[in-house]
């Protein structure tokens, strides 16, 4: 009895463990989205997505134009503060 | 069960938040512990944000979620781009969190403690939160509209014209006197401007591989870029010990002044892949590296805040900066309370990235309460240091003598005790030759922020290193406003030239370009020039001019905001707007006049420029001077004809104002809201900005309309 109850808590240790990793894992995958939208890394993925769903189809730029034309177009006007 | 729960941690957290404010407000003696500031602010800023915002978001301006933002609505993954609301707060807070509530709170700090501190408190909750929140909102129902084409809209033609002018006025000016601030940081310091100068090869070098090997691959360039700073902060020692070195990279504010005029200049013209994006880049992570460092350096360390609560400068007599705790507390501290500028931001970018109406509250309310949590960091590293040592670093030496034994005499007869030696060894701590007269408010920070790094890691041994990383961390990020500004300012003037000659107003022509970026550099360099050559050390008379025309603009956007609060019928609430617009004009009034017409020289720009006039007619000056003096005299009447058109400027909005608060109150049918159309959102309840790249590519995708 005694050594069911202790596989029962190993097993439940186990569990525990797993789903502990996994929320880790899960959190700083999140983290790492975050930190890739805020910086700007994820930029083009996002255009080329946008693209994809809008009716009104342009020339698809490559990841250089759009690099280029993202950060003309961010620095035209005012972007940092005093 | 839930409710009474919610009901008793809040009313714990106010008791916990009054009793702080209350200990900061009446403690005298021995000095008080940091923490009290940390918990006075934390606590004010949640029953501020859970109430008073939740307050505004629900019966002045009905937030409705149900309402598609210019991001749903023509998402186009440049422009408009719908995005996760923590990750556009990053944004906003980085666009908006510049050296100003740095600063600012550090000049201050010669009133004492108490009087900053509580205007950084209640001016962020009532009037800069309020104005940031209620910006953003306007310019959500307008498609992203700026601040200039909403005052055209909804108040007159004239009003947004003078936000226009008033916008290029304080970009010129907080150009000016942020350039300042670098140069007196790095003047005489060998360390410090190598380590400034070398920032600039690293950006190219980051530029060349965004744009050529990896592009738009921000966070691996950023990371190299991060360990190259951090290197040349400590090869920086190395230039320091070389005398040969040394002698090249060891520059007088002038040298200074002149190179960062080329740098401004090569800023605006260069593409803007090849230097100022990455130094943006490069700027971003440092910066929240940074605040984040000293914030959890102040807790950990809690210093004990050795400036009393109110100096005997409250009377105008200070040495930092000329003029009486009213009005020029609250000009001086500016942006960490309210600033003009960040309603350019709540109109600019951040509108077109929401993605609904009710995370407006959190990015506009918050963002800017997390801008005033930093000035009050700020205060406390300035406060936490001697007096003495505090007035010995920002007093010019016109005032307090240029050698050691002078400035410690000097200061202590005012009774802020200080050894000569002490501020050798102090400089001798930190790495550099002298630390006196370093006027500017950077250096001082620097100073702060190193004594509570250092305890934190590495002890005095560190001393140095985190001295130079402060002074690279504020001349860093002010290099980046001062060259995204020049370059925004540059177009400006293409668009204002572009109106008599239409050839100018083309951004690719590179005649205009370089016309255009030598007239902005020239108009801001003049003003830093003029500071540098200042007897008075600059800052004195820059700084409240600065502040002058930054609470000018927020006081142009809180008019355009009661305006159409009017138009939206919200009468009953409207002094929500209403008194912190009276009260910014109140104290821009009050400034402007005295900064005009006071007759004390160190404060009044026309009394000064009268006594050395008479100087000269007397013949006190020597002959050799003459010519430097009669500078000085023209430059302090531009500085009084400078502060009356920005005091003109508001005038004029305010009557052009009340001209259509009349109508909207007549109910005149011409005076109506120029709201976009009301369109239902298409995105379910759930959705997040963050999961877009992944959920689009998912059939349950949310439409979006083109």
């Amino acid at each position: 009895m005694s050594s069911v109850g202790s596989e029962v808590q190993a097993c439940t240790r186990k569990s525990r463990a797993f789903a502990a990793t996994l929320w880790i894992k899960r959190v700083a995958a999140k983290l790492w989205l975050g930190i890739r939208e805020w910086c700007g890394d994820s930029a083009y993925e996002r255009y080329v997505q946008a693209q994809s769903t809008n009716p009104e189809k342009s020339c698809l730029l490559t990841p250089t134009e759009f690099y280029v034309e993202r950060v003309n177009h961010r620095y035209s006007r005012p972007n940092r503060c005093c | 069960m839930k409710r009474p729960i919610s009901v008793v941690i809040w009313i714990v957290v106010a008791l916990v938040g009054a009793g702080a404010l209350g200990t900061i407000a009446f403690h005298r003696g021995e000095p008080l512990n940091a923490t009290w500031f940390v918990v006075a602010a934390a606590c004010c800023y949640l029953v501020a944000y859970r109430f008073y915002s939740a307050f505004i978001a629900a019966r002045l301006l009905t937030l409705d979620d149900s309402r598609a933002t210019p991001s749903e609505r023509h998402d186009d993954g440049r422009d408009f781009v719908p995005t996760n609301k923590w990750i556009l707060f990053g944004h906003h807070f980085a666009a908006i969190a510049g050296p100003g509530p740095l600063v600012g709170p550090t000049l201050a700090a010669q009133f004492g403690y108490l009087p900053g501190t509580l205007w950084l408190i209640a001016g962020a909750v009532f009037a800069g939160c309020v104005q940031d929140f209620i910006i953003l909102f306007c310019s959500i129902r307008r498609d992203g509209k700026t601040l200039g084409e909403i005052a055209r809209e909804e108040v007159s033609q004239r009003g947004g014209f003078i936000a226009q002018l008033a916008v290029l006025a304080i970009m010129i000016i907080l150009l000016g006197v942020v350039a300042l601030v670098i140069v007196n940081a790095l003047k005489s310091s060998p360390w410090a401007t190598f380590t400034l100068a070398a920032t600039i090869p690293i950006a190219l070098l980051l530029g060349l591989y965004l744009r050529f090997l990896r592009p738009g691959r921000v966070l691996e360039a950023s990371f190299i870029g991060v360990a190259l700073v951090l290197f040349v902060v400590v090869a920086g020692q190395w230039v320091a010990d070389s005398p040969s070195w040394a002698h090249v990279f060891t520059l007088s504010g002038v040298t200074l002044a002149f190179a960062l005029m080329a740098y401004g200049f090569a800023a605006s013209a260069l593409p803007v892949w090849l230097l100022l994006a990455p130094r943006d880049y490069l700027s971003a992570f440092i910066k929240a590296g940074a605040i984040f460092s000293l914030a959890a350096g102040i807790l950990l360390v809690r210093p004990q805040v050795l400036m009393p609560p109110l100096t005997r400068f409250i009377d105008g007599s200070g040495p930092v900066f000329a003029g009486k705790i009213f009005p020029f507390c609250f000009i001086t501290i500016a942006c960490g309370a309210i600033s003009g500028f960040h309603s350019l931001i709540s109109s600019g970018t951040t509108p077109k990235m929401i993605l609904r109406e009710s995370h407006a509250r959190f990015i506009g309310y918050g963002a800017m309460l997390m801008e005033s949590f930093v000035g009050v960091m700020a205060m406390i590293a300035a406060c936490a240091m001697t007096p003495g040592v505090y007035f010995a670093i920002n007093s010019p030496a016109s005032i307090v003598g240029a050698t050691s034994d002078a400035a410690a005499a000097t200061i202590s007869s005012w009774g802020y005790p200080l050894q000569a030696q002490t501020m050798a060894d102090l400089a001798r701590a930190v790495g550099e030759q002298t630390l006196l007269n370093r006027a500017g408010g950077a250096p001082s920070l620097a100073v702060g922020m190193a004594q509570i790094f250092s305890s934190t890691i590495g002890g005095p041994r560190l001393l140095s290193i985190w001295y130079h990383f402060a002074i690279m961390f504020e001349a860093l990020f002010i290099l980046t406003v001062l060259d995204a500004g020049t370059r925004v300012g540059r177009f400006m003037v293409q668009e204002l030239g572009g109106r008599v000659w239409k050839p100018f107003a083309r951004t690719g022509w590179w005649p205009g370009i370089l016309i255009s970026s030598a007239l902005i550099v020239g108009a801001w360099g003049y003003f830093l020039y003029q500071g540098v050559v200042d007897p008075l050390g600059g800052i004195n008379s820059l700084w409240p001019l600065f502040g002058i025309s930054n609470q000018l603009l927020a006081a142009v956007a809180l008019v355009v905001a009661t305006t159409i609060l009017l138009k939206m019928k919200r009468l009953r609430w409207i002094w929500l707007t209403l008194i912190p617009m009276a009260w910014l004009v109140i104290i821009t009034m009050t400034a402007s006049y005295q900064k005009i017409f006071d007759a004390n020289p160190r404060l009044g720009f026309l009394s000064y420029a009268n006594v050395l006039a008479a100087q000269i007619a007397a013949g006190k000056i020597p002959a050799a001077k003459i010519a430097d003096t009669q500078r000085v005299i023209f430059n302090q009447r531009l500085d009084a004809a400078v502060t009356a058109v920005l005091a003109a400027m508001i005038i004029v909005l305010i009557i052009e104002a009340l001209m259509q608060w009349y109508r909207i109150l007549s109910s005149d049918p011409k005076s109506v809201l120029h709201e976009t159309a009301y369109v239902a959102t298409r995105w379910t309840e759930d959705f997040s900005g963050a999961s877009y790249v992944r959920a689009a590519a998912e059939p349950e995708a949310p439409a979006v309309e083109g």
